[in-house]
């Protein structure tokens, strides 16, 4: 349904103003450069191209970063430990997506999971195993990583999560 | 007004190009102005962060930077000005008796957007914008001429403010490099590129990389936290009108009003003589005399003859000033932390002798539009 | 040190999707005049200081209040802006408050501007740019382009909220029947109240569940709109607000703790808020809030309640984090007619932000609401008296929120 078609139909009456001049201009966000220092990633980067897993930690508040970061927030100092983190990980929370494809116009959808890497206290952005039905997607369900072939020491290294059986004892995480 | 104290600071050096992030500039400012008192994070009540969404790229500049400026589970907030703005309202916070420690920083990279562009944003979209003529460096090219003609200064008298703020920049270790010019002439000025007849390249305040912070506190806690404070004792601000022709380019209107706010607030009645120096944020070389004027340093139109030497009857910018290095939205606050250095005596190198009573400005918006200026006291 | 505020008017301007009649300055002087106009005792020359804000990147105006100097009554006054993206109206609020509340010389009576004229520009570049800086890290640590944008095509707000949404609703098991309830509500709300952007006074909750997905599992029929429109306060001292006006509405509290971010962490690295739901910061505030408001007991003692909640499920997230109901309960609260204008505790009888967004002045939206209750002038006004009322905030990556606390009786520090 089109956005025209929806306001129609729930009985909302645009109100018409009298237009005045346009003068057209535009933001130029890509004349801008970002600039960051990304030196505390390269032991993490080293150690994805040998398919290992390590997150740093702060030594005042034993706070896990995964990905790496640069500052703690709580306690305002850079954390410095090196710790090793295991494969699995659990879905921290996810959507659902709803995309118009270019080429036939439908709508696909697409799931966006954030997980919790075991070991870690922070959540980062990946993709699922494609070939698993995203409507069973839950908050809590175990996933592991699925190394790609050739690892060149960046993020994409991790190609995407595996869904691994559940053997959580606690019932409140399953889905009902 | 009750007493608010300034107990600690940090400023970064100043790079054209640095080779470092933003959030590592901003932690190095922040957790070295706690460094320097012996503060930690746990003391800090609210923190006010002074940034620019079209200078940095991003809408909502201070929502990533929570963490790094120290502002983690703490009251904070952002004032879209320059960086002495945000000290107003740091102070505003400390006197509403709220809060016992405010951390205000500021600041951003030049080097990673066109500074001159972005400023055009700043036009009226209507009118001036696509007719092209009005922005930051032809304004101040009107406003020169206007100063020019109307009290028959020589632009080889504005080229040698130029001249001694680069001479002090390059005795200043934290000033932009490129600034820092100890043998400039007055020559060298005038033939440098024209940006805007008269306004030449080295008359220009050049944007660099750079952030400050600094820490606020109320009376008892600051003489607590540390045995020389400085006082904030005055402070003023106000905007005038928008439209180059609606205002006497040849003078600060809103300066002027900001100046008898704050000295009616610090009980000052005669500022040439009473105030030891000022640290004003000029963005072009001109401004400062003019600026200088409004304040009250000296008669209208008689600001070129006064001895604003570091040695001088009454020095203005020992620093260097903006043209030593402008740091968007950090410049005020800059200016504040090197009045604040004097008045300690930390000054290396061009310390002003015997200082006690100083006064620091800030400025945003197209031919200094609006101004503030604080007044501030050292601890006897 | 500080003294007691007053509130004693708030102004608005008419909403709408496409303001084309009128230019930025234009619309904020209209609802600086529908704030004057409610003091027949001030005039625009006896405002002393004051305070503006919005979000730079809808309209392509950097600063845009120098420009507008003398449409406000600005000139040779003093003037400061402070904007924190979507907070950005609470934000303004709290700085007008804290303006009077330094008690600098001279600065007695202070003009709080919030606006927003989002048809100028496009909203999804204005929202995606918040993330552009961390974007180029992923990029650049190896993550395709394309893949990004997949990723954070469900990010800027309307993707947090979804986000936000199932994390609430496994831990609450609402269904989609309740979020349409609130919307239902909300939009009904917004029918009676002059200057709201949505008014549907018919809507039901099968007409709002039969519109297609956004994602997951907010739909279509649930979702904001944006509006142009601008919000004007007015703040003064007690003294002085006693002579002015016949209800002065005293502000007992302010705050606005920050989080770390959601979703997206700061540089590259994860981000911290492993529960988007949860809300640290916003319970934070709350305590902070309360204790200066010496409200022990928010259930009972806050008589009416504006939350900021473009989506729905937020609405009843909010409630409960910031006190009002307990864990859980929200849900049966609505369905019960708890929050209606004619129960106990009225939520949003403006219409809410489900109605109406206009970004940069919706924040300050809420607490001139909830201040116009108390002084029984609102557009909705509800039946029973208010004494105590609440205006709330949030935007940035979820991390940023502003709360405020008016009352009928000055707080107990300054009695």
């Amino acid at each position: 349904m089109s956005k025209r078609t929806f306001r129609k139909s729930l009985d909302y009456v645009k109100k018409e103003y009298k237009r005045t001049r346009t003068i057209p201009a535009s933001w130029y966000l890509s004349s801008y450069k970002y600039k960051f220092n990304i030196t505390h990633m390269k032991p993490f980067l080293e150690k994805l191209k040998q398919k290992k897993l390590v997150g740093l930690e702060c030594s005042s508040c034993n706070r896990v970063f995964f990905p790496p970061r640069f500052v703690c927030g709580k306690c305002l100092v850079k954390p410095d430990r090196w710790v090793d983190l295991r494969e699995t990980a659990r879905v921290a929370t996810y959507t659902i997506t709803y995309i118009k494809d270019p080429e036939t116009g439908g709508i696909l959808e697409k799931p966006v999971v954030c997980i919790r890497q075991d070991g870690s206290d922070t959540t980062h952005l990946v993709n699922l195993d494609p070939e698993v039905d995203y409507k069973d997607t839950y908050i809590g369900m175990p996933v592991k990583v699925h190394w790609a072939d050739n690892p060149t020491g960046g993020l994409m290294d991790i190609e995407y999560y595996d869904v691994i059986e559940d053997d959580a004892k606690d019932l409140g995480l399953r889905k009902d | 007004m009750e007493k608010v104290g300034i107990v600690g600071y940090y400023q970064v050096k100043l790079y054209s190009d640095a080779n470092y992030g933003r959030y590592e500039m901003i932690f190095e400012a922040v957790r070295g102005a706690l460094d320097s008192v012996g503060l930690k994070k746990k003391d800090i009540t609210t923190v006010i962060s002074a940034t620019n969404d079209y200078y940095d790229g991003r809408t909502i500049s201070n929502c990533f930077t929570v963490e790094v400026g120290g502002g983690y589970m703490v009251d904070e907030s952002k004032v879209e000005m320059d960086g002495a703005h945000a000290v107003l309202y740091g102070l505003m916070r400390i006197l509403s008796g709220t809060h016992k420690l405010a951390v205000v920083w500021g600041g951003s990279m030049a080097s990673c957007f066109p500074y001159h562009s972005a400023r055009l944003y700043e036009t009226d979209p209507t009118w001036e914008r696509p007719l092209g003529y009005v922005n930051d460096i032809t304004a101040a090219g009107f406003q020169m001429r206007a100063y020019m003609e109307k009290y028959g200064i020589s632009a080889k008298e504005i080229a040698e403010i130029a001249v001694k703020n680069k001479k002090n920049a390059s005795k200043n270790p934290l000033a932009l490099e490129e600034a820092q010019k100890p043998n400039l002439t007055v020559k060298d000025v005038l033939d440098s590129e024209i940006y805007s007849d008269p306004v030449t390249e080295l008359m220009v305040a050049p944007p660099c990389d750079g952030v400050a912070a600094l820490l606020l506190a109320p009376e008892r806690q600051a003489l607590k936290i540390t045995d020389n404070p400085v006082w904030i004792t005055g402070v003023g601000y106000n905007q005038e009108t928008y439209y180059i022709g609606d205002r006497n380019l040849y003078e600060s209107k809103s300066m002027e009003l900001a100046a008898k706010m704050a000295y009616d607030m610090a009980g000052i009645k005669d500022p040439a003589s009473e105030i030891d120096l000022a640290e004003i944020f000029e963005a072009h070389a001109h401004e400062e005399l003019i600026l200088a004027e409004a304040l009250g340093l000296a008669e209208k139109g008689k600001a070129a003859s006064l001895n604003s030497k570091i040695d001088g009857d009454l020095p203005i910018n020992p620093s260097g000033g903006a043209l030593g290095g402008n740091p968007p939205c950090a410049t005020g606050l800059i200016r504040i932390i090197e009045a604040v250095k004097q008045l300690k005596g930390e000054a290396n190198g061009y310390q002003v002798k015997g200082a006690k009573r100083a006064i620091a400005t800030g400025q945003i918006g197209m031919c200094c539009q609006n101004n503030i200026i604080y007044v501030l006291e050292g601890e006897k | 040190m500080g003294r007691q505020v007053a509130i004693i008017s708030a102004g608005f301007s008419e909403h709408a999707s496409k303001r084309s009649d009128v230019s930025m300055p234009e619309l904020v002087r209209e609802a600086i005049d529908d704030c004057l106009k409610k003091v027949p005792g001030l005039e625009i020359k006896d405002i002393d200081a004051f305070v503006n804000g919005n979000m730079p990147a809808f309209e392509g105006s950097n600063i845009p209040e120098l420009w507008m100097t003398d449409w406000l009554g600005a000139r040779n006054k003093p003037l400061m802006r402070v904007t924190t993206g979507g907070t950005t109206g609470g934000s303004v609020a709290i700085a007008g408050y804290y303006t009077v509340a330094a008690g600098l010389p001279g600065v007695d009576t202070v003009l709080a501007v919030a606006f927003e004229q989002q048809s100028q520009g496009d909203t999804s570049v204005g929202l995606a740019s918040v993330a552009y800086g961390e974007i180029s890290v992923m990029n650049t640590l190896g993550i395709p382009y394309e893949q990004l944008t997949r990723l954070l095509s469900a990010g800027a707000a309307i993707g947090i909220a979804s986000y936000q949404a199932t994390n609430y609703m496994r831990r609450s098991k609402i269904t989609e029947e309740d979020l349409a309830r609130v919307v239902v509500q909300n939009r009904r709300n917004a029918a009676k109240t002059w200057w709201a952007h949505l008014k549907m006074p018919h809507l039901t909750i099968e007409e709002v569940l039969d519109t297609p997905y956004i994602s997951y599992p907010l739909r279509y029929g649930m979702v904001c709109p944006t509006s142009d429109g601008a919000c004007a306060m007015l703040f003064t001292t007690e003294e002085k607000a006693k002579e002015l006006c016949d209800v002065p509405v005293y502000v007992n509290g302010v705050g606005s703790v920050a989080n770390e971010t959601a979703i997206l962490g700061y540089c590259g690295s994860g981000a911290g808020q492993l529960d988007p739901s949860e809300q640290l910061g916003a319970q934070k505030t709350a305590e902070l809030v309360y204790k200066q408001a010496g409200i022990s007991f928010p259930r009972k003692e806050i008589d009416y309640a504006e939350v900021y909640s473009p989506f729905p499920n937020q609405e009843l997230m909010w409630v409960e984090r910031l006190g009002l109901f307990e864990e859980n309960t929200a849900p049966e609260m609505y369905a019960n007619g708890i929050t209606a204008p004619d129960g106990e505790l009225p939520i949003n009888c403006s219409g809410g932000v489900n109605s109406t967004n206009a970004i940069g002045a919706s924040a300050m939206e809420r607490p001139a609401v909830a201040a116009l209750q108390i002084m029984g002038k609102a557009s909705n006004q509800v039946k029973k008296t208010v004494h105590t009322s609440l205006g709330h905030g949030w935007g940035g990556a979820v991390n940023l929120i502003t709360m405020m606390i008016m009352s009928d009786e000055p707080s107990r520090k300054f009695k």
